[in-house]
């Protein structure tokens, strides 16, 4: 075995991109204010904050009465809106319509009073506290908890019994118990950002305290504190309102909307129920706004994590695939392509054109670095795509039957029962709120219809199969009492319960040492041979792959790129891609770990390069790489997605390296 | 559990003891802007009416004796007196006006609490769907409308148009419980409006973050369906930060209550801690934050109770 392969293999031209790409143009406030002005409930509160600046700069320009001009002939009092008093009059015949307006002044000044104090005693309490940490912080903390833990108009009304009714003094009271909010959320973030590299590097380096809190970690809070600080404007002009109400705010005599209703409570019994409308609306609609507003500069920042998540994969149509599935697969897959819409609209393909077939009673080994697509492939194909991510062309058949388009409830049927996923994160995966033997029972129970004692039973004995010391005992812990080797047997021992017709296991043994690794693959052949089960093992580690795999799947970057016998793939390689990972193969590989990195990164999902998307780390591109998407072409009963394959040939890369002689 | 439970039990008393002390300073601080002997001899005070009565309230004592004299008083439940009028003990003015404030914050979290949660649910089930949109727009709406405003507009709606309730008043649960439940049903449902909505928004988003978990994605892979995805495997879990934004939000009520028991001419708390503040009659504004004080403790330790059954992890590590 000679090899022809030229040694720039070991390090490939540096041309793969350092970052992410975006498509972008845009400054990061430019996309910000874009996506503000798309969104129509932050339109609509942006506009009717600018009404009320009107109001408040310039009351006398829009107003069209004296608001405090009395008007007390009868037939002047309780008016409905009329063209002279646009929204009536109140119980001396002042307009309601000027008092609102005059009252967004009492609105404004109020969130300037109570924002300055709370953010102006909360924030620097906060940073001080995070970045000095220990007991001081604790200290700090319990104090703001008790503090915060105390309804606000109850502290408020504290400040107002001592400093006497006003609506100054009401809003110092609001601002100070608003001000534990911004302890809180200050705190948070700096401790938060004082664990960073950057802050430990300038702190290294001699920058003073307050220049390090100045210029790394009040930059990172502002866009929370823009956010609480919309949220908390609101939450302001209610808590004012309501003092007011009870007389313990503003001035009875003023246009304020506190006061306003407070004047409208007694008489709206009998007056009709107009009298409280315009304030109420006006009020209503001020703090609205500002929820609306926290909201949208939230989406806008890209900061929610839970609303665009929240969708349910949604039935989309998938377009057929072009190529027929094999007959005799246990499972096969055909052209399938997954997508994600981005956040500025463009959509990323993760999967593009995957197919494979396994056989009842066979191994696939799948393989690729990290962002490949091995995971999605596998989540994909039992209609698990996470949202908002879907399958968007393809076919898969499973055991005979077309499943591309099965409902959630056909398929709670198949998983769990013919199909056993092991998943990575071990710990992850298991319910922290439910005993370990409640979730090994589960597809017992759902699947097998055994009764609770019977699935018991089996759930202790499948623990002891994975080799969990002290089965019954185990069985009524919590996952957080379980280490990531045991949890990844409890995960193993569930996707074995129902002994499925397919396994597909994520990375099954990298948790384990190596003998429970060698016991864990010896128990997943042992199920294999007695059912004929079919096994998808996806892993990093070759020398697993050597040891199990029959046929070998190699993915990169959303892609297959080469299909072949265990036995080809690792005597010849045929694709650039699955060459430089048994290069970068420990001679010695002791089967945990990662692989070692081929040089260069998987590109984004956004902007996968023209043509083959290996091309960019390859050694030996070409023009013809990169001008279009190499076909995946059979080469005897192997297909590779390479067009220089029939020119290239790859030996044996490791001379003393046993093929299945690893581990 | 049991121990968990002593636990927090036991970390409430520093807790107590800081309300205690916050309360204690609104006294030295009023004092600091102006004599309360004086206020309590009204204009024209003589010398010896401020001597009397300065004498009777201690406020010659320096703070650390008046504060653990204090803490003994009210540890015994001695809340002082009235200082408009000496003959009133101010424990005894609580104990009259506790109960229909208890009734109405009480009821409004039952309501609050229970549809929230169904709401929560109902929209995590199809989120983006017709129900979860409509609920969330809603939401949205309702908590920007204080209890006062609903207030008033269930008096007007429910009671004056339509005459299916009293539009005001208060009958205690000793007269006649149908007249007490009929009485504390429009009050409580105004302050309750707005808990749904928060209560709904919490455990909707942590349901949906809880419905995106690898545990929920697992336990699909094991062919569990989605009622028991949503009920048996989302909800304890989603159920935790539920927990907590409740505690806040009972806190909240007992605040807010004040005007709501003014729109529905319910002497509660809230008239009696108003009147207070306009006469500045100290000694009933801190009666009222020791109440409220320990009502905020107990919601704590519930919380914290709740905590323990939700989450195993609380629950054995201690």
């Amino acid at each position: 075995m000679t090899t022809e392969t030229s040694p720039t293999v070991e390090a490939p031209a540096p041309l793969a991109p350092e970052a992410p790409i975006e498509p972008a143009v845009d400054s990061p406030r430019r996309r910000f204010w874009r996506r503000m002005l798309r969104n129509p409930l932050a339109v609509f509160s942006m506009l009717w904050f600018l009404v009320l600046l009107v109001a408040w700069v310039a009351p006398d320009l829009i107003a069209t009465h004296d608001p405090f001009k009395q008007d007390v002939t009868l037939q002047r009092l309780f008016e409905t809106p009329s063209a002279d008093h646009w929204l009536g009059t109140d119980q001396f015949g002042r307009d309601h319509y000027s008092r609102v307006i005059y009252g967004a002044g009492f609105a404004f000044r109020s969130i300037l009073i109570a924002m300055s104090i709370a953010v102006g005693v909360g924030v620097p309490i906060g940073l001080f506290s995070g970045w000095k940490g220990g007991r001081f912080d604790r200290a700090v903390m319990w104090v703001n908890d008790v503090l915060f833990s105390l309804p606000i108009v109850l502290l408020a009304m504290a400040v107002i019994i001592v400093l006497t009714p006003s609506l100054t003094n009401a809003m110092i009271g609001v601002g100070i118990a608003m001000s534990t909010r911004f302890v809180r959320l200050t705190r948070a973030v700096t401790l938060a950002e004082k664990e960073e590299l950057y802050v430990d590097a300038a702190r290294i380096t001699g920058i003073s305290t307050p220049r390090i809190l100045g210029r790394y970690i009040v930059p990172n809070l502002l866009p929370s504190l823009v956010i609480q600080a919309a949220i908390i404007s609101g939450a302001i002009i209610l808590i004012g309102a309501t003092l007011s109400f009870l007389g313990i705010g503003a001035n009875l005599d003023d246009p304020d909307w506190g006061v306003m209703l407070n004047r409208s409570q007694s008489i709206f019994r009998q007056e009709g129920v107009w009298q409280i409308v315009p304030a109420g609306m006006a009020l209503v609609l001020t703090v609205l706004s500002f929820n609306l507003l926290g909201d949208a500069i939230r989406d806008a920042l890209g900061r929610d994590a839970s609303n665009n998540a929240l969708t349910v994969t949604k039935r989309v149509s998938v377009a057929a695939a072009q190529t027929e599935h094999s007959p005799d697969a246990l499972l096969s897959i055909r052209d399938m392509d997954v997508e994600f819409p981005g956040q500025a609209g463009q959509i990323s393909e993760i999967l593009n054109g995957v197919s494979l077939d396994l056989r009842a009673g066979e191994t696939l080994g799948v393989v690729g670095e990290s962002g490949s697509g091995k995971s999605m492939t596998m989540l994909s194909a039992l209609g698990l795509t996470p949202a908002p991510g879907r399958m968007t062309r393809g076919s898969v058949r499973f055991d005979g039957r077309d499943v591309t388009n099965l409902s959630e409830a056909e398929w709670a049927k198949i998983r769990g029962k013919e199909i056993g996923v092991i998943f990575q994160e071990p710990i992850a995966v298991l319910n922290p709120a439910i005993k370990v033997g409640a979730q090994i029972a589960e597809p017992l129970r759902i699947h097998m219809g055994m009764s609770k004692a019977d699935a018991r039973e089996r759930a202790a004995e499948l623990l002891a199969e994975v080799r969990v010391p002290d089965p019954v005992r185990r069985l009524d812990q919590y996952p957080h009492e379980f280490s990531g080797g045991m949890a990844q047997r409890v995960g193993i021992a569930m996707a074995l319960a129902c002994e499925p017709k397919l396994l597909i296991a994520d990375e099954p043994s990298t948790a384990l040492d190596v003998t429970v690794q060698g016991q864990i693959l010896d128990l997943i052949s042992e199920v294999q041979e007695r059912r004929q089960m079919g096994v998808i093992l996806i892993t990093h580690d070759l020398g697993v792959i050597a040891e199990a795999a029959d046929r070998v799947l190699v993915m990169y970057g959303g892609q297959v790129v080469e299909t072949a016998s265990a036995h080809d793939v690792f005597l010849h390689p045929r694709h650039p891609y699955s060459h430089a990972l048994l290069e970068t193969m420990p001679q010695n590989h002791d089967g945990g770990g990662d692989l070692p990195v081929i040089d260069g990164m998987v590109p984004s999902a956004t902007a996968w390069p023209s043509g083959c998307r290996f091309a960019p780390r390859c050694g030996f591109a070409t023009d013809a790489c990169v001008s279009a998407i190499p076909p995946l072409e059979r080469v005897d009963n192997d297909l590779v997605r390479c067009v220089r394959h029939s020119e290239i040939t790859f030996g044996q890369p490791v001379a003393d390296q046993p093929v299945g002689g690893t581990a | 559990m049991a121990r968990y439970i002593g636990f927090r039990l036991l970390a409430a008393i520093p807790l107590l003891l800081a309300i205690a002390a916050i309360t204690f300073l609104i006294s030295v601080a009023m004092e600091a802007r102006g004599s309360i002997a004086g206020q309590v001899c009204g204009e024209g005070a003589t010398p010896e009416c401020i001597t009397a009565v300065e004498a009777e309230l201690g406020l010659n004592d320096s703070i650390p004796v008046r504060f653990t004299r204090w803490l003994g008083d009210i540890a015994s439940g001695d809340l002082g007196s009235s200082l408009l009028d000496r003959n009133t003990e101010v424990s005894a003015l609580i104990g009259e006006r506790i109960w229909p404030t208890l009734s109405i914050v009480t009821f409004s979290l039952l309501i609050g609490v229970t549809l929230g949660m169904l709401m929560g649910i109902v929209a995590a089930i199809r989120p983006g769907g017709v129900a979860d949109r409509s609920i969330s727009v809603i939401a949205a709406g309702v908590i920007a409308a204080p209890g006062f405003i609903i207030g008033m507009l269930l008096s007007w709606g429910i009671a004056v148009e339509l005459g299916w309730l009293d539009p005001v008043g208060y009958v205690p649960f000793g007269e006649s419980f149908t007249g007490w439940l009929k009485s504390i049903t429009l009050p409580s449902i105004a302050l309750a409006l707005p808990t749904i909505a928060i209560v709904q928004r919490q455990l909707r988003s942590s349901m949906a973050n809880a419905l995106q978990s690898r545990y929920v994605l697992a336990a699909r892979a094991r062919g569990v369906a989605r009622t028991s995805l949503i009920g048996r495997h989302a909800l304890p879990n989603a159920m935790v930060p539920t927990v907590t934004v409740i505690g806040f939000r009972a806190a909240a009520a007992i605040g807010l209550t004040t005007a709501v028991e003014i729109v529905f001419g319910i002497r509660g708390m809230g008239e009696m801690l108003v009147t207070s503040i306009i006469t500045r009659n100290v000694t009933v504004l801190q009666g009222g934050m020791i109440v409220v004080g320990l009502t905020v403790v107990f919601v704590n330790l519930l919380v914290d109770i709740s905590y323990g059954f939700l989450n195993p992890k609380v629950r054995l590590g201690r």
